[in-house]
Formats: C-alpha cells, structure tokens, sequence
C-alpha cells in the first residue's frame, strides 16, 4: 500500500523589506529525497475564483524547505498559503499556514548609509533596497538641531550631494525606508556625522 | 498599487494581446475614450471599471501558461487593494456618477457583451494600459 507521507510541518512566513519567503520543517525519510509544492491563494481567489489555488512553478517539486514569494504576493490583500510533500507519486496532505499573511505585515530595517565628506560637499550613499523602497534623509549642522533639513530620494543611484557645508563644521545625517505601497516606514537609521575640511588657506 | 499593477500588466501584456484576434473593436474605448469623463465622475467611473475587472474579466482569463495566471492573479488581487482606496472615497460620499458617465459604463458593458466571454475578457485585460493610463492620468 502506498507509504504515507506526513505533511508539512512549522509553516512560516519570514518577510523582511518587502520580501517574504515561506518556510517549513522538513518531511523527514530514510534514504529518500523527499519535494515539496507551494500554492498560494489571494482574496481575489478567495471572493471571486472558487477559493482556487494558484502553484508556484519555482516551488514545485522542490527539494529545498524555502519557497520565495515575492513575485507573486504583490498585492496589500490577504494571502493564504499551503505546502505539501511529495515522495514518488505518493503526496502528503496540505500544510497549510495558520491564518493569513498580508504584506503590508512586512519588517522594514532601517536603511544602510554612508556619508562623506567630500572637501566641502556632504555626500550620502544608500544601500538599494528594491524597487518599492524610497528614503527620507535628514541632515543638520551639529548644534542646529532645530534647523534640520530633509530630502526624498525615490531612487536609490549611486552617490547624492546632500548640502555644501561651511567651512570645518561638522554635519550629521540619519535616514529612513519608506514604502509607499504599503504606506509604511522603517525606524531612523544611526545618525552619523562628518566634518567638512577645514581652512585651506595659508596664513602668511 | 497602480504602479505594480502596471509591472504586472507590462510582463504578460504581448502574450495577452496576442489572444485577441478582433484588433478592430475596443471595449474600453469605444465609442469614447475615457479621458472625456468629467473629473467629477471619475471616482465613481473607476470604482465601477474595477469592479468590472474584478466581476466579470478576471475569472474568464485562465490560460495554459503559470506565469501568466500567477501574473493575472496579481494584478486582480492588487484591483482589490485599489478598489478599497476608492471605497473610503464612496463612503465619504464624493464618489457621485453622473448621467454621462452612467452612459459610458453602460456602452462599455454593452462593448463587452457584444462578445463571446472569452475573446471579451481577454480584449479587456489587453486594454489594461488604457485604464492604468487613464486612472494615473485621473489622480
């Protein structure tokens, strides 16, 4: 009689920055590979498409205990998600995730930056974060709390001159993720600060 | 969003279009284009274009191709999102259709009846870009 397969078992979702993978423990026999198939479900097959399920070709019969989604959760709807093991031609029933999952639940880190000092230019770099990221810096002269000034950037290119700096001041950024999909934001990165070159000029 | 329906929508749109042998008639745009209704009655015309998609085109766009179905499957479930933005809209009450734009709903239901479920469904979810352009055009 055909064996029977246990399903999936600890099903999780790890989303980060718009990214979201589901995860599950393996099925675990002997001397065997054993394959998994994901399939997804989305309120719209849910309400309007006989609560269908839609598999994923990159997830079918695949060995790996991971499956990403980000393609296809791209909607701020809530998805329901299932796994099942598959040995041969024997399947295991569906795991499916408890409750749902909706990506506006995504973990936002705040952004990597860098900043430079550039002779007496204040310069700012951003780690890129994908294409639903923008990012709001802001950026003062040490002292001058009061007197901070903000810049939107919606695409994430190489280096970005913030301000000119006077001359041996110091200046300070910190940043912040924003997804406007999702109308969320990540908390501030560390602030950091530069000093802008001090007085070239010789007294003679 | 609007935007990632738009990515969606660029990703399969050949492969949509080219299920659409009858190039001579529009569902959306004849025999008016969109951009004539009044931006009074524009919250009311997409809610109900939405709706539209979401009721009646979606489910009859089944193909053979996964990632064409795993493609139309965002794109509808990202129709759902917008229509819930425009549904605050409705309840605050700023979402008035006028007899105008009743009319061209009603020639646009008419546009689709007029053909079999199938080559309807798929010549709407082709003319995609002509809402998308319309519906940010209307922002």
């Amino acid at each position: 009689a055909d064996a029977f397969l246990a399903a999936p078992q600890n099903i999780s979702i790890l989303s980060t920055n718009m990214k979201h993978f589901l995860t599950w423990s393996p099925v675990v026999v002997q001397g065997a590979t054993v394959r998994y198939s994901v399939e997804f479900q989305g309120e719209y097959e849910r309400e309007y498409a006989n609560e269908s399920w839609i598999p994923i070709s990159e997830c079918s019969l695949t060995a790996a205990t991971m499956c990403n989604l980000t393609e296809d959760i791209s909607a701020s709807v809530p998805y329901r998600l299932r796994v099942r093991a598959q040995l041969g031609a024997t399947r295991s029933p569906w795991g499916t995730l408890t409750g749902f999952f909706n990506r506006v639940t995504t973990s936002l880190t705040p952004p990597l930056l860098k900043v430079v000092a550039d002779g007496h230019h204040l310069l700012v770099e951003l780690a890129d974060m994908g294409p639903a990221f923008q990012f709001r810096v802001l950026y003062w002269k040490k002292g001058q709390e009061s007197r901070v000034k903000q810049k939107v950037l919606r695409e994430v290119s190489s280096m970005v001159h913030l301000d000119t700096m006077e001359e041996g001041a110091e200046y300070c950024v910190r940043a912040q993720a924003h997804v406007e999909a999702i109308n969320r934001s990540s908390s501030f990165s560390p602030t950091q600060c530069v000093r802008a070159q001090g007085d070239t000029s010789l007294w003679l | 969003s609007v935007a990632e329906i738009r990515a969606g929508f660029a990703a399969i749109k050949a492969n949509i279009q080219s299920r659409d042998p009858i190039r001579t008639l529009s569902v959306l745009s004849h025999p008016r284009s969109l951009h004539k209704v009044k931006s009074s009655d524009r919250c009311c015309v997409a809610h109900h274009l939405l709706t539209f998609y979401v009721d009646k085109v979606f489910k009859h766009c089944k193909t053979e191709d996964s990632f064409v179905n795993r493609k139309i499957s965002s794109i509808a479930n990202s129709f759902l999102s917008v229509r819930r933005k425009l549904g605050q809209c409705r309840e605050q009450n700023n979402c008035a259709c006028g007899e105008e734009s009743t009319e061209k709903f009603k020639q646009i239901l008419a546009n689709y009846e007029g053909l079999n479920v199938t080559s309807a469904a798929m010549k709407s979810l082709g003319e995609l870009d002509i809402l998308l352009d319309w519906m940010e055009k209307s922002r």
